[in-house]
């Protein structure tokens, strides 16, 4: 390359009048001298994109799988978010075929989920219409239900109905009457249904709850729990004007707008608002892990932030349940908000002996427990691995600050921490944990009568919130 | 700075440093283009600086940001090219400056702003954003693409037919 190339008209165009040339071969090779580097390019991406495809292909789900594994026709219907999170799960798991992913947004959601399962080499062909979905797919095995609240019973109902096993995301219905028609349809045709509270199949609360609670006890008696689900100001969802439904198709699906179908979670009739979204989950784990089903609950909730006209539910909401265990009666005590995502979510556990704080945000909250100083010695328990061992303390407590602590407060309880991880995305132990039941080799972790139970609790809260009192539960409410 | 005056080795240096960006802004390009869910939400939701509010208007409307998430997928694919052939080097240079200046003040390393977000190194004003912006300077006024690019070859061709019409002169 000249430093010199007046002859070809340099750049200033300050040459004097010269005679006009042609393009010589000096110009051509020149001018195509850094195309190899394009080449080069095409030739590093092309490498990159095989080796993660490679690496893709070694995680996700092998069409055939092992000789021995049952391949598993599946469907997703509901590809927004929570599908989208199902499907990345899934997609980590073996013997799994996707067939059909059907959405009712067709301009985007259910491409995209359909592209991104293409690039793993299935095949599905997108529906929107669920019901020509079970017509046209005979050999599904199973539907993936992540469809709005609202949907879910009559969704589930039809595919049970038609053959298929159903794992449907929580909440079971924005209805009682809903979920209670899926529990009769599930006994009915006899197929699996299991409710996506996925803290179910997760081993650090299988752990927690077969290892800690129910064999060694460590926490004694619980007396209260303590819960929370924080989350920050988000803006409504919306959709670029080139993907915008129809008017037509929405009414047709049950949204008055696209602004509804979006954000269905926070209308009357459609979701739950923050308490069923979120509280839902945490509140499964108070009855279970308490082994008892709430007796009360008392609420407060209001709208205090959102406008009121798109946010119809309450973005702030204090739940008191009460509870008659076993071993006693304990207090539940729940909160969310989503104006403040400070501290996150979690759920606190305190015995008369010990506490569990957990979260399924293991990278927030690691699972710690805290032995009461009266409480037996834990050492059995460290042995045998059910705990770590404690956590030293300082000879002399000080706090970041540089605050010493007076003698007169209690002795720092010792701290473990549950030794289970969890490696995998939240939702893959549960989906797993379906799959296996499909195939005969496992019990489901949460099937539809346990989420009957959670559902009842939970949207009880709602009903507290307006009634201004405290809302007693007879022990047939939880029986579907 | 005139591409005459450089000398070879100078301009060696400045070819491949051209190369090298339109590398990088292609393949940032291509990889949001085949990335089903990259969207530039987050980045500019966290946006600080004198235009925080501009760019997290952009954030919150979901229109503009899909125009933004379009033009910034599609428009680093073709600068990238663009610079790597050394076609139309200076409007590439200039569309590269754009970008980059946005992308620096979106999240400017301004003294007092602390950012959560992890970076690989530590910057005060400087960063490798500012680096690459003024390295499409040079870039820009160089202009490499006649002495190693496309640019020789339609430049030629394009002068070549201006002279054809040149009316006669007197």
């Amino acid at each position: 390359m000249a430093a010199n190339h007046d002859d070809k008209g340099n750049a200033n165009g300050q040459a004097a009048p010269r005679e006009p040339r042609k393009l010589d071969r000096r110009d051509v090779l020149k001018g195509l001298s850094t195309v190899p580097a394009l080449g080069l390019f095409g030739y590093a991406w092309k490498t990159q994109s095989d080796y993660q495809q490679a690496r893709a292909e070694e995680v996700a789900a092998s069409p055939q799988g092992p000789a021995d594994l049952q391949v598993i026709n599946v469907a997703l219907l509901g590809a927004g978010a929570q599908g989208q999170v199902l499907t990345d799960s899934m997609l980590r798991l073996t013997g799994l075929r996707f067939r059909a992913v059907c959405d009712i947004w067709t301009e985007y959601n259910q491409k995209r989920v359909v592209n991104s399962l293409k690039r793993f080499k299935h095949e599905p062909n997108g529906y929107e219409d669920y019901r020509e979905m079970l017509d046209k797919e005979k050999e599904l095995d199973a539907v993936i239900i992540a469809t709005p609240d609202f949907w879910h019973a009559q969704h589930t109902i039809d595919c049970l109905k038609a053959g298929k096993h159903v794992y449907c995301e929580k909440e079971m219905s924005s209805t009682l009457e809903g979920a209670r028609s899926m529990v009769a349809a599930q006994r009915e045709t006899g197929k699996l249904l299991q409710i996506g509270h996925q803290r179910r199949s997760n081993p650090r609360y299988l752990h927690c709850y077969t290892k800690i609670l129910q064999e060694a006890k460590m926490l004694g008696r619980i007396i209260t729990v303590y819960g929370q689900w924080n989350r920050g100001v988000t803006p409504d969802l919306g959709a670029p004007e080139r993907y915008v439904i129809p008017d037509a198709r929405l009414k047709q699906y049950g949204f008055k707008d696209m602004h509804q179908f979006r954000n269905w979670r926070w209308y009357k009739g459609k979701g739950g608002g923050p308490i069923v979204d979120l509280g839902s989950h945490q509140i499964d784990i108070y009855g279970w892990f308490l082994g008892a089903n709430p007796s009360g609950v008392m609420a407060s909730g209001g709208n205090l932030y959102y406008d009121r006209n798109t946010h119809e539910w309450y973005d702030t909401v204090l739940a008191v349940f009460d509870y008659d265990t076993p071993l006693g009666p304990a207090k539940g005590y729940y909160s969310t908000q989503t104006t403040n995502g400070s501290q996150g979510y979690f759920e606190n556990f305190m015995g008369d002996q010990g506490t569990l704080l957990i979260s399924e945000s293991e990278v927030n909250y690691a699972g710690q427990l805290y032995r009461d100083p009266n409480a037996p010695a834990w050492d059995e328990w460290v042995q045998k691995g059910y705990v770590s061992a404690p956590k030293e303390q300082e000879t002399k407590p000080k706090s970041e600050s540089g605050a010493i602590a007076d003698v007169r407060e209690s002795v720092a309880p010792d701290q473990h921490t549950v030794p289970v991880t969890l490696r995998d995305p939240y939702h893959q132990p549960h989906l797993q944990n379906f799959f296996d039941a499909v195939r005969g080799k496992a019990t489901l972790n949460c099937p539809a009568e346990e989420a009957y139970q959670t559902a009842v609790a939970v949207l009880k809260v709602n009903e507290a919130i307006e009634a201004k009192t405290r809302l007693a539960f007879n022990p047939e409410d939880f029986k579907a | 700075m005139e591409a005459a005056q450089l000398s070879r080795s100078a301009m060696i240096a400045i070819v491949f440093l051209r190369i090298v960006i339109g590398w990088h802004f292609l393949y940032e390009g291509i990889a949001k283009l085949t990335s089903p869910s990259w969207s530039a939400v987050g980045y500019m939701r966290a946006s600080r600086g004198p235009f925080s509010a501009l760019f997290k208007s952009i954030a919150n409307n979901p229109q503009m940001l899909d125009n933004a998430n379009l033009i910034t997928m599609y428009g680093l694919t073709i600068v990238g090219v663009l610079l790597m052939l050394g076609l139309f080097t200076r409007l590439a240079a200039l569309g590269g400056i754009a970008f980059i200046l946005l992308f620096y003040l979106c999240n400017p390393p301004f003294v007092g702003y602390f950012y959560s977000i992890p970076t690989e190194g530590a910057y005060l004003i400087v960063n490798k954003n500012l680096v690459e912006l003024s390295a499409l300077a040079v870039i820009l006024l160089t202009r490499s693409g006649l002495a190693a690019g496309l640019d020789r070859i339609v430049h030629a061709l394009l002068s070549g037919r201006a002279r054809l019409a040149t009316p006669v002169r007197v």
